[in-house]
């Protein structure tokens, strides 16, 4: 049996991005050349703009074409940072974002920027008061996760840019690489100046995503050259890439919100079932995106329990893929900010599934998950007779 | 044109009737590190190895083999015929190569000639050829001085019954024993820093290496094992060969949990380790074990330790490192290429294992008692039964 729930990391290719880069394997022109073939390219890369934009309800808006997420996320930061350094000093963002947004903003600390990192209660969510009352007439920008990797929790993005119209010189950000294809509505309703999007948490090969940018909006580009992606991507495009991006978009939101309701069954199911693990203690966001599912085990070591279930072919995370280094996990940034016990840090597990996978593979994973757990405590605890 | 080159060897000289086998074994070494060097003839020659190079790099070769155990140092040599002009001319020719590769100035540029003569028949002892070589030279280049006591450089000459070899530099090799002449024996091989280093001392001396490794997954990880084949591939690169045998701890490790008292569980450990080797030994026909262990660096490595844990084998366990400290330790780890391995973090998920407080100086009867409750025999076969075997062979150069 082979149960994978770890798809927050990064998800398996759809049969039908495959399908469509296969065919799109001979169309080989740059998409920047003159003649036919870079015509035919070109067209191609236009209907992956299209595509995406018509998921994501926003047709007008400027999609850029990056090497992946975390590029997306900082030609984000640092390409608003440069443009509009001139309008203030100040930065807000949270203290559980992912590396490539925390990094940027730390690295912008060293440089001068004042940043406000604002802290999520302890069931993981970050509030809109929090942020909103960090924000002053010097803040540039603005960068709040959608959805939290570790935890799933959703963050009340839309409200956040709706008030964030009170400052009409602060731009907002918001890194959606994992609500993207995954929470309904796409950003019809939700105003953000600039909107990060990944392919290969989709069903897309690893090495290309996307920055969504509010039409009319101006950004300096991290890369220069021959100005492609209007300029703020310059590079060759990966059409292949993109053509997976686009397609595994599409297939997202073909049915999304089915698949919505869908997972949020499955997930109430996986929830209960872990529920009754002994030791477990299920993290639990008042929003939270359907597809995650945090759990610690207070006393075993999370990295310990992902070998032990990978044993009888159950793959899952520690906190986050991304946390982990040099094979190891290190202590999860997001649950420290949520005030979490060490004990209960170490000992946490992340699932993750995807809107193809069956709740029976759901709960044959939580029965592993189940003896595994048990079998570890038993090691654990059982001491020796002299103690 | 150094077309030669001349490997010596030293100790394997003393081996008397074995000494054929010896030398046949080294050549054979030899051959097989320089197998993808296209132009390169290796053969015994009175007591040292002549290795003629037709288009193979001379600086390749010599660095290749000076990382063969049993070579005591070599030297790139030109051959010349018996006529003293033509000692001079190559003694020529190693004097200014030798001042280039040593970068001389001018100021610099003191020498001295060597002769030796092993053709007894030759008209000039080997004072008079040196004497005669060394005053041509002196004559044929100016800017030169002689120096006998501290010359800058050396040219030897060493007259031959049939040739002579001319030559500036001897570098210096490992030394050692060549691998395959003194049988085959089992290393305990962790992940850690010393094991391999205790694995490379053996391999120095002679012996072929087989690996054991204990693995205990999932309080090890996959990452934690390829380390460690990682470690036996880097051997394998200095040996040959290695064959690593991987045994399934985990179940002994929770039942030692489970039955023993908690401050001798690493000795009871180190106990069931060497019971699982001598058995694979057995099986193997390996005639020792060698472990990392060095005396007094860890709980477990106090002599008490030692002899209690010693004291579940009848076979020989060698441990080259006892009396090495840390830092020499680490030192040989760079210079063989397993440091940077070693350091890798992958196994200190064991840490469940470990108690808070191990006995430093466990004694034999409290450790029988200990081990009381333990299905000793069942635990060493079911591990000895799960056992893997995996082979590697060289596959680049090392040093």
């Amino acid at each position: 049996m082979d149960v994978y729930l770890d798809n927050a990391a990064t998800a398996p290719i759809l049969p039908e991005v495959r399908e469509a880069v296969v065919r799109s394997l001979d169309i080989y022109g740059n998409p920047s050349s003159l003649h036919a073939k870079g015509v035919e390219a070109e067209r191609l890369l236009s209907e992956a703009r299209r595509a995406i934009l018509t998921c994501l309800g926003r047709p007008r808006a400027r999609i850029v074409f990056t090497g992946g997420g975390t590029e997306a996320n900082n030609l984000a930061i640092f390409g608003v940072v440069r443009r509009y350094h001139n309008r203030g000093r100040h930065l807000v963002t949270t203290r559980i974002e992912h590396p490539s947004v925390l990094e940027a903003y730390r690295a912008l600390e060293r440089e001068g920027w004042r940043v406000t990192y604002v802290a999520p209660q302890p069931d993981g969510h970050v509030r809109v008061e929090d942020v909103l009352d960090a924000v002053t007439a010097d803040t540039v920008l603005v960068s709040v996760m959608h959805v939290n990797n570790e935890t799933g929790a959703v963050a009340d993005v839309g409200e956040i840019g709706r008030r964030l119209r009170d400052f009409p010189k602060t731009l907002f950000h918001v890194d959606g690489i994992q609500a993207f294809g995954k929470l309904p509505n796409g950003l019809a309703d939700v105003p953000v100046d600039l909107y990060t999007i990944s392919g290969h948490k989709l069903g897309a090969p690893k090495g290309v995503g996307a920055l969504v940018m509010r039409e009319g909006l101006e950004i300096h580009p991290l890369l220069y050259g021959g100005g492609q992606e209007y300029g703020l991507r310059s590079g060759t495009e990966n059409l292949l890439g993109i053509v997976a991006l686009a397609e595994s978009a599409t297939a997202a939101y073909r049915d999304i919100e089915h698949d919505f309701a869908e997972a949020h069954r499955k997930r109430a199911l996986l929830v209960e079932r872990l529920q009754q693990i002994p030791g477990a203690v299920v993290h639990a966001p008042p929003v939270v995106s359907p597809y995650i599912v945090s759990v610690s085990f207070p006393g075993l070591k999370g990295e310990v329990l992902v070998h032990a279930l990978e044993a009888e072919g159950v793959y899952v995370s520690t906190g986050s893929a991304c946390s982990t280094k040099g094979g190891h996990s290190k202590a999860s940034h997001v649950l420290e900010a949520m005030g979490c016990a060490p004990e209960m840090v170490t000992g946490t597990l992340r699932l993750s599934f995807a809107r193809w996978t069956p709740a029976s593979a759901l709960e044959a994973a939580a029965e592993v998950v189940d003896r595994q757990v048990r079998w570890l405590y038993s090691v654990a605890r059982k001491g020796g007779t002299s103690r | 044109m150094i077309r030669q080159v001349i490997a010596r060897y030293g100790e394997l000289s003393l081996k008397g009737k074995n000494r054929h086998q010896f030398e046949e074994r080294l050549v054979g070494n030899m051959r097989r590190v320089v197998a993808d060097v296209p132009g390169v003839r290796i053969a015994r020659q009175n007591g040292r190895v002549l290795i003629t190079l037709d288009d193979a790099p001379v600086d390749v070769v010599i660095s290749r083999l000076k990382n063969v155990f049993g070579i005591v140092s070599l030297s790139p040599v030109e051959v010349t015929g018996l006529a003293l002009e033509e000692m001079v001319q190559a003694a020529l020719r190693v004097r200014g190569e030798e001042a280039r590769r040593l970068g001389l100035s001018a100021a610099e540029r003191s020498f001295k000639v060597e002769a030796k003569r092993v053709n007894k028949r030759y008209p000039l002892t080997s004072m008079e050829v040196a004497s005669e070589v060394g005053g041509q030279l002196l004559a044929a280049e100016t800017g030169w001085t002689v120096d006998v006591h501290h010359p800058a450089v050396t040219v030897f000459v060493e007259v031959r019954d049939e040739e002579a070899l001319v030559y500036g530099v001897k570098v210096p090799a490992l030394g050692g024993l060549p691998v395959g002449t003194s049988g085959r024996v089992g290393l305990l091989l962790s992940g850690g820093i010393d094991s391999p280093v205790a694995g490379w001392l053996a391999l120095k001396r002679g012996v072929e290496l087989d690996a054991i490794h204990f693995h205990s997954f999932p309080f090890t990880s996959q990452r934690a094992l390829d380390k460690v084949e990682t470690l036996a591939q880097t051997l394998a690169n200095w040996g040959g060969r290695v064959r690593l045998h991987t045994v399934h701890f985990t179940d002994v490790q929770t039942e030692i949990r489970k039955h023993c008292p908690e401050n001798l569980t690493i000795t009871v450990m180190r106990r069931m380790m060497m019971r699982i080797s001598e058995r694979i030994a057995e099986q193997n026909a390996l005639l020792a074990l060698v472990t990392g262990e060095s005396l007094g660096q860890v709980a477990s490595q106090t002599l008490e330790s030692l002899r209690v844990i010693n004291a579940v084998t009848r076979l020989p366990v060698l441990r080259p490192l006892i009396a090495e400290d840390k830092v020499s330790i680490i030192r040989l780890a760079r210079q063989i290429g397993t440091y940077e391995t070693s350091i890798l973090p992958y196994e200190d998920c064991c840490t469940i294992f470990v108690p808070k407080q191990p006995r430093t100086k466990p004694g034999l009867a409290e450790t029988e008692r200990a081990e009381q409750d333990l299905d000793v025999e069942r635990l060493v076969s079911e591990a000895v039964a799960r056992t893997e075997t995996k082979v590697f062979s060289r596959r680049s150069p090392v040093g």
